[in-house]
């Protein structure tokens, strides 16, 4: 490539990338700038006067158990929706990756009747949007004495993972040469053994892709936890921060503040994963 | 333990829990939704269900507001649509050129998919702010407009913005499975056709296109799909408004369900929404080959 090329390849794809990413950059601005520098007009590009006060507040701002009562400030849960959002995640990740990789696994080994549906269900559960699930699932929690607890969104968001996650296991499996495994089976080991020796180490970049992007579906989802919750305590970190607009004042600090809270651990994640990424998209198992 | 299971039984045995799943998780919720959509629920009286026949039906066809919700969302996914296929299309060819560092244009370009809609929704109110925002500073002080826009709080601007942050979110998509597709055209086709004097707009079209047009097709049905249904984003950035402005079927259906208490009318919405999204199905089938064995996955 001619050197004039690549400079005009750089310089767009340079600018392309500042326009992406310039909400977080004005995000990470704003959560830095004191109250009196928000509301100024002309904004300015970098708060003149950094402070952490934001985080300060969210990170810091008081247990809620240290300070119960009605005059608690929402930001005062902050800590505790994290929690509440990394449990649901994790949950919700561990069974349907779990229930995904079992028969991504048989259905790529075994023969048996009505195989060749499952392709079409899993697609058919990854299509129906989450607004068509959550009410017939809230009821059935309603009728459980579920509702407001944990356990009930974990649930809910594997109804939204489950599909695609079946789906990029049935992919990988696939992939995986059998040949090993009969060798194995050949020299007399059981086909349980050979699932935990063999195939569970060579699925392992499988499981962490279809895991990370579990993870981002569940950790994102706003509806589930909007529908399933009520109580400040248990809410996950996407509907709690909807609590910072009520009232007629908005504090834009706070708010830019818990979206880069909010958006780290994804971010973190998302280093990990991007050369799973493109694999797992190939595979076509991606919601969005 | 020494478990001596055969074949057959480990199959079962591993087909088992998505068995179950699909049971609770998938066929379940449906098929009450489908049955709520034939009775009058009221979730503050849940022990009285009248039968009410196609009356929810009815309701949600003869109501305008259903029908404002469906043109509006096919002007919201027509256009998100289009726009992130031609984008996505156009950065996927940028990143598909061999240049040192492109491993992090590749990472920063793709990170908003990544972000959760809330954050998107809460920095476009931010950024969109018709009396602070920094957007309306920057085109004034570039002198494209000459008053402030209110963005969110006007019809046509507020479905412009919430279209802006779908394409921003979602473009990397369109993004990944291109660049993915891309990686698997044979360099040798580019070869022979520089060989014989093709320019770049002509291996553009000659090449590039025909190979990438099956998996675009894919893309975009899948695209309109989800578009189509999609609830938080329009929910979390305009609450359906100004008015009823940018309402979709998904709103609609909430809106029904929670603020009307009106389950059945709400799942008669979704059910509707449901079969839509079959017909597109069909399409996706169609269109993708998916099914046939050589093909499947």
């Amino acid at each position: 490539m001619r050197p004039w090329v690549a400079a005009i390849l750089y310089a767009v794809l340079g600018a392309i990338t500042f326009v992406v990413c310039f909400p977080l950059l004005w995000a990470i601005s704003t959560s830095l700038k004191p109250k009196d520098e928000i509301f100024r007009w002309p904004p300015t590009l970098w708060p003149e006067h950094v402070t952490l006060d934001a985080y300060r507040e969210l990170l810091f701002g008081g247990s809620v158990a240290s300070a119960p009562g009605a005059g608690v400030p929402p930001s005062a849960y902050f800590l505790t929706w994290f929690g509440n959002s990394i449990i649901v995640s994790v949950g919700s990740t561990i069974i349907s990756i779990t229930v995904a990789t079992l028969a991504a696994y048989s259905l790529t080994r075994f023969r048996f009747w009505g195989q060749r549906s499952v392709p079409y269900i899993a697609i058919l559960g990854y299509m129906v949007p989450s607004v068509i699930f959550v009410f017939p699932m809230f009821l059935t929690m309603v009728s459980l004495e579920l509702t407001d607890t944990l356990f009930s969104l974990i649930l809910g968001y594997v109804c939204i993972t489950l599909p695609f996650c079946l789906w990029l296991m049935w992919a990988f499996f696939r992939g995986v040469p059998i040949e090993i495994e009969e060798a194995a089976l050949v020299d007399g080991a059981t086909r349980l053994q050979v699932f935990r020796q063999i195939v569970l180490p060579v699925a392992l970049p499988g499981i962490i892709a279809a895991s990370i992007f579990s993870l981002i579906v569940s950790w994102n989802d706003y509806l589930f936890g909007r529908v399933f919750m009520n109580s400040m305590e248990n809410l996950p970190l996407t509907v709690g921060v909807m609590h910072f607009f009520d009232g007629t004042h908005v504090d834009w600090a706070l708010m830019m503040a818990s979206s880069v809270l909010m958006t780290l651990p994804m971010a973190i994640l998302f280093g990990f994963m991007q050369r799973h990424l493109v694999a797992g998209f190939g595979a076509g198992a991606v919601k969005g | 333990m020494k478990l001596r299971l055969s074949d057959r039984q480990v199959g079962v045995l591993f087909m088992l829990p998505l068995i179950l799943a699909v049971g609770i998780f998938l066929v379940w919720p449906i098929a009450e939704a489908v049955r709520l959509s034939f009775v009058r629920y009221n979730p503050l009286r849940p022990d009285d269900q009248p039968f009410v026949g196609l009356d929810n039906y009815l309701f949600v066809l003869e109501d305008p507001l259903f029908w404002e919700s469906f043109w509006q969302a096919i002007v919201w996914t027509g256009w998100s649509t289009v726009l992130q296929a031609v984008i996505g299309v156009g950065l996927a060819l940028l990143l598909h050129q061999p240049l040192k560092g492109m491993n992090a244009f590749r990472g920063l370009l793709l990170f908003p998919y990544i972000v959760p809609t809330v954050v998107i929704a809460l920095n476009w109110r931010w950024l969109f702010n018709s009396e602070i925002g920094i957007v309306n500073h920057l085109l004034l002080s570039a002198g494209i407009i000459d008053d402030k826009i209110a963005w969110l709080s006007t019809p046509n601007m507020a479905m412009a913005s919430a279209i802006m942050l779908n394409v921003w979110k979602y473009t990397p998509f369109v993004v990944i499975v291109v660049l993915a597709r891309l990686q698997t055209i044979p360099t040798e086709l580019y070869d022979a056709a520089k060989v014989d004097g093709a320019g770049v707009l002509r291996r553009f079209r000659d090449i590039t296109l025909p190979q990438l047009a099956e998996v675009l097709a894919v893309v975009i049905v899948f695209r309109t799909i989800w578009t189509f249904n999609k609830f938080e984003e329009i929910y979390l950035l305009t609450r359906g408004g100004p008015g009823t402005s940018t309402y979709n079927l998904a709103l609609y259906a909430f809106d029904q369900s929670i603020a009307n208490l009106r389950m059945g009318v709400g799942a008669a919405a979704g059910v509707i929404m449901l079969l839509l999204l079959l017909a597109g199905s069909m399409l996706y089938i169609r269109v993708s080959g998916f099914g046939r064995e050589d093909k499947a996955a």
